[in-house]
Order: C-alpha cells, then structure tokens, then sequence
C-alpha cells in the first residue's frame, strides 16, 4: 500500500469513526479534531485489524504521542518496516 | 397546618459537630488503613487475582467509612437503589458532587474500576493500590501512557466477567448540584467498552461534604440517594449514535429529564422503588 492510499484509508476511518470534519494531513488531531488517548486506543486497534498483525504494548505506547495524520502514517509505516513488510 | 422545620445549628453547634465528624472520618481514612487493611492490601498483591483483591479490600475499606458515618451522623441516611448492587458488567454514569462519591459507589459494589485523576496515580502508597486495583489513569500523558495502555488490556474481559467501570463524565464535582457538561473522552471510553451503559443519578453527598470545604457538613438533616435513570444497551441506535446525541440523552438522564432520544433507553423512571 502506498503512503497515499494509506493516507486515504486513515481519513475514511477517521471521518467514518470517529467524526472527523475535512481532516488534514497536519492538522493537530487533539486541537482540532478532540483526538484523544480514547481514540488513539481505538484507532490503534483498527490499525491492528487493517496490517493483519498485533503491536505489542511498546508499539502502542509510541503511538501515544502521535499530533497529526502525516505521523499516523509515518508510524503505520515504521510498524510495516520493522516487521519486513515494506522496503526501507 | 406550619410546615414542618428543622432547627439549623448555629455556627458555633455546628464546629462542635463538624469538626469532631471530620477528624473521625479522616482518623478512619488514616488508621484503618495503617492499623488493619495495610497487611490485607499487602496480601492481596500476591494474590493471582490481584485486581479483584484490591477492588474487594477497597469495598470494605469504604463500607466501614460509610458505617462510620452513619454511627456517628444520625442526622444522615442513605437511600441505594438496589439496582446498583444488581448491575454487572456495564458502565456506570453517574452525575458528581462530591468527593464522598466515588467512595459510595465502591461501598456499594465490590468489584468495580474507575478513572481516577491522574496525579494521584504518583502518591506513594495511595498510587499503588490505584494502580493495583486495575483504575485507569485520567490522562495518557508522558509516564501515564504505559499505565493507561495496561489498565485497558483486560478491561472489555473484566466487564464479560462481571465487573463494573464507573465513570463521572462530567470530569469535576460540580459547583451549583446540577450536572455540567459531559466529557466525551468519558463517553468514548463507556463506548470503547462495548458493555451497556447505565446512568444512576447521585442527590445530596455535596451537603454532607460540600466541594470546596474542609469539614463535613454533619449536623444537617440529609438523604443521600443513588437512583438509577436510565440504561442504553450496546444494540440500541444511540449507542453508536454521534457524541454530541449521546451527550444530550446521558445529560437529559442525569438532570431527571426525559431525553429526546427516550425510545431507545430503558427507562427507570417508573420502576418500583429502590430500596
């Protein structure tokens, strides 16, 4: 999967789930959206279900400091990479 | 016919009976622990069930706060509604008053977990037995972020098996006894869950121990009640509705308004009466 049909993916859920209004790809997701560790949970789990692999409890901490889509995507890919899953 | 009145203390009468209530709640609070539940809670953390354990040693520790209280406040009286003790395996809402309300609702089930502010996740001690109680930390911040991720795992099995979360989604006690507005980190967390929501609405802890004083207000004629108002079942349409609806009913409920969306709430309203 590309960077950008992941990035495609990422808004559907975060539109469909979690009610996201004309999400950008730098917008603050906590400032703008009301993202919050609740919903990082949730997301991460919907993450889990859409690479096919379970992130262990570190994995998941990392992503607790996540601000923006562009870093969503930049961990889903990390993820991806440390399991040989995509090409560095 | 004169209505009938109660006498209020004066200021003096009231120090007299304040002050001494107080300082027995809080030598209670002190030295039950030190003096009796301290070996138990000890105990219980080699148990294999550890959370329970906790969840069970804090039950009592605050049933005999609440025994305590009625000992030595007559003026005061307790009305539970049976219900509360009766649900399992649900998230409970309730509206917030005081800080006597947590310690009621865990004297009122034993196995139970909440979310508790996060800063006290870092008292020595106190820490400890919150976190080993299985309570989920109010942020994930920094340090917190691991807490909060291990608090989670589990949490949808320990409401299958019976367990309760109780949350009070307005976040704070309230000020003026009405209930303020609904956080939806709160009611995001009670959906993440997948258990069924039950709202219990809490009258009168904030007159015996008001936000905001020191001394518990003893000497006054008071009725705490726990009632439950409503229930919303994973099935129904609300439940998975916008937050901004789901806000408006639970808030409707605690306010003892019927809410726009009543079809799909099981209604308490005209249950018999708790005892």
């Amino acid at each position: 999967m590309t960077r950008e049909e992941l990035q495609e993916r990422i808004i559907a859920i975060l539109v469909q789930d979690f009610e996201f209004k004309n999400p950008a790809p730098n917008d603050h997701l906590r400032d703008v959206h009301g993202f919050d560790s609740i919903d990082a949970i949730e997301l991460l789990a919907k993450i889990e279900k859409m690479l096919g692999f379970a992130l262990t409890r570190e994995e998941k901490e990392q992503a607790m400091a996540i601000r923006t889509i562009n870093d969503i995507l930049d961990y889903i890919e990390t993820m991806q990479r440390k399991r040989g899953l995509v090409k560095p | 016919m004169q209505a009938e009145t109660h006498p209020t203390p004066t200021l003096l009468a009231r120090l007299l009976i304040d002050l001494p209530v107080t300082l027995a709640a809080w030598a209670y609070y002190i030295f039950a622990f030190l003096l009796f539940f301290a070996p138990f809670y000890a105990g219980a953390f080699f148990c294999p069930r550890r959370r329970q354990a906790f969840q069970r040693l804090n039950h009592l520790y605050c049933r005999g706060l609440f025994a305590l209280l009625g000992m030595i406040v007559p003026r005061q009286s307790r009305q539970i509604d049976a219900r509360l003790t009766s649900t399992k395996g649900a998230v409970i809402l309730c509206n917030h008053l005081s800080y006597l309300d947590p310690l009621l609702l865990m004297a009122a089930m034993p196995f139970c977990t909440t979310v508790v502010k996060a800063r006290f996740f870092l008292i020595p001690i106190f820490g400890w037995v919150l976190r080993s109680a299985g309570y989920l930390p109010s942020s994930s911040e920094g340090r917190f972020a691991r807490l909060m991720l291990r608090q989670m795992e589990g949490l949808q099995d320990y409401l299958t098996a019976g367990g309760n979360l109780f949350i009070f989604p307005e976040g704070t006690r309230s000020r003026n006894g009405r209930p303020g507005p609904l956080q939806h980190s709160a009611l995001k967390l009670a959906r993440l869950t997948k258990a069924p929501i039950v709202v219990f609405r809490i009258d009168n802890t904030n007159v015996l121990f008001p936000p905001g004083r020191f001394l518990f207000n003893a000497g006054q004629a008071n009725t705490i009640r726990i009632t439950a108002v409503g229930c919303i079942q994973p099935q129904d349409p609300l439940y998975q509705a916008p937050l901004s609806q789901l806000e408006e009913a639970i808030h409707a409920l605690l306010k003892g308004e019927i809410p726009p969306t009543s079809k799909s709430i099981c209604s308490y309203q005209s249950s018999p009466s708790a005892t």
